[in-house]
């Protein structure tokens, strides 16, 4: 070892070169090897020539390079959605839109399968060439007015108190409609009405009713079908929809409370305190203000329905007397108001009385 | 007769010298290290794809069945040799002289 070294030491340049080739050409000789046992190896494991193509196919599965289209050549369209179709209703739903209307159509809870059910009834029943086209293009209005439904429903939400009792045509109005319906004002009202229509042929009674009170219910004149919108619904007018509610449950039926409220016609007051007391007591006994935001709404949503714009500002006079604001000619012009206006639980009907 | 002890002798010194550092190539993994600088240079630089293309020419023309290692080996390392460029052959030797140095001095 130590003559080694001595020796390496002692070497002159030139032979340390030629030893640094030596090992260099020893290292490239290795690789070689290595590379040959390699292709020998691919050769005879018949993997050598996988990647050969033949320059016909090689133009075929060339890779695309220009503006607009994917590396395979297609044009790639964004405004394309996919469509699945449900394999319970056996309509083709957006991909997108696709599990919420599982949801609904497979049942996960009362309302949903029964609303499933329904739509396959109807489509049955109802010229499917018509329905089922539009049904693709609006689903969205579908799912919303159904899931409204159920919302209302379930938890007789306040906001329904004080539906009637705004201004149709204030902006305020418009805009939560808008937003609630998740998409632009139609342009097109054939297609708004035809979209969302419910076959009333099928409905009985009971269903009839509780649809009325929660859904425009206007039947198109194009489809047969009932409006399945909200009761704001835009297409329609508030003139309409106490049409179709007169049609189906009867005068009685949409102003349950007509009678109690001449009763309070024929009262004369010129106490405003009476009426004001009296107007509590009917308010506690069928409308109780207490219970608006909780329960028993149906029947007041119903009569909700039935008025219309000019009525349900004057009932917000009315209301106004309630919180003791006004006078006993006020009540007055009251007088052919129908029902009493729920008290207003909410401050958003200060809102609009201001 | 007496010069051509003399040569003999010396090849014979240089021939143990070279074994010797090839020992110490190896003991301190050095080897290992060039050979995988080397392998990682000539793939980067296209060598590998270059003798491929030459292997494929070869195969063909003798057909894939007779193929042997001898046969790729003997068609194969000269031209592998000729490929290498220089940047790569500088580089390594540069590591290689580098390394003799280090172990001369000690």
């Amino acid at each position: 070892m130590k003559m080694e070294e001595m020796s390496l030491s002692g070497l002159d340049n030139s032979k340390l070169e030629a030893i640094a080739q030596e090992i260099y050409a020893d290292l490239v000789e290795d690789s070689c090897l290595g590379f040959c046992f390699e292709v020998h190896r691919a050769v005879k494991c018949g993997y050598f020539f996988l990647d050969d193509t033949d320059p016909d196919s090689m133009k075929d599965f060339e890779i695309v390079d220009q503006p607009g289209l994917d590396i395979f050549g297609q044009v790639f369209n964004q405004w394309k959605s996919k469509e699945c179709v449900c394999p319970n209703c056996s309509r083709s739903i957006a991909a997108s839109r696709f599990a919420p209307h599982l949801e609904k159509c497979l049942g996960m809870g009362r309302n949903s399968s029964r609303i499933a059910n329904r739509r396959i009834a109807n489509s049955n029943n109802m010229n499917k060439s018509e329905s089922d086209q539009e049904d693709n293009d609006d689903i969205n209005d579908n799912d919303w007015s159904y899931g409204s439904e159920k919302k209302a429903k379930k938890r007789k939400s306040d906001k329904l108190w004080y539906l009637p009792f705004q201004n149709p045509n204030s902006p305020r109005r418009s805009k939560s409609l808008k937003h609630k319906n998740g998409e632009l004002s139609n342009s097109d009202p054939f297609k708004y009405n035809n979209s969302t229509g419910i076959s009333y042929e099928t409905l009985g009674p009971e269903e009839l009713r509780s649809l009325l009170t929660t859904q425009c219910g206007v039947i198109s004149e194009h489809t047969k079908k009932m409006c399945t919108r909200s009761l704001r619904c835009p297409q329609h007018t508030d003139e309409q929809r106490r049409t179709v509610r007169i049609y189906f449950l009867g005068p009685s039926a949409v102003f349950p409370e007509v009678e109690s409220s001449l009763d309070n016609d024929s009262f004369d007051m010129t106490d405003s305190q009476a009426l004001i007391s009296r107007l509590q007591w009917d308010g506690s006994s069928d409308l109780s203000p207490s219970d608006s935001g909780s329960s028993k709404t149906s029947e007041n949503q119903g009569w909700g329905l039935g008025t219309n714009s000019s009525e349900s500002r004057k009932t917000k006079k009315k209301k106004s007397h309630l919180s003791l604001v006004g006078t006993a000619s006020g009540l007055g012009s009251n007088k052919k108001k129908k029902p009493k206006p729920p008290a207003p639980p909410t401050p958003s009907i200060y809102d609009d009385i201001n | 007769m007496a010069f051509k002890s003399v040569t003999s002798k010396k090849k014979k010194e240089v021939h143990i010298l070279r074994a010797a550092i090839n020992q110490k190539l190896i003991e301190t993994g050095e080897r290992e290290r060039l050979k995988e600088l080397l392998r990682a240079k000539l793939i980067e630089c296209g060598w590998k794809d270059q003798l491929k293309a030459h292997c494929k020419e070869v195969i063909k023309e003798k057909g894939l069945e007779h193929v042997t290692v001898d046969d790729l080996v003997a068609e194969i390392t000269p031209k592998g040799r000729a490929l290498v460029p220089d940047s790569v052959k500088k580089e390594l030797l540069q590591r290689i002289r580098t390394f003799l140095a280090q172990h001369a001095s000690l």
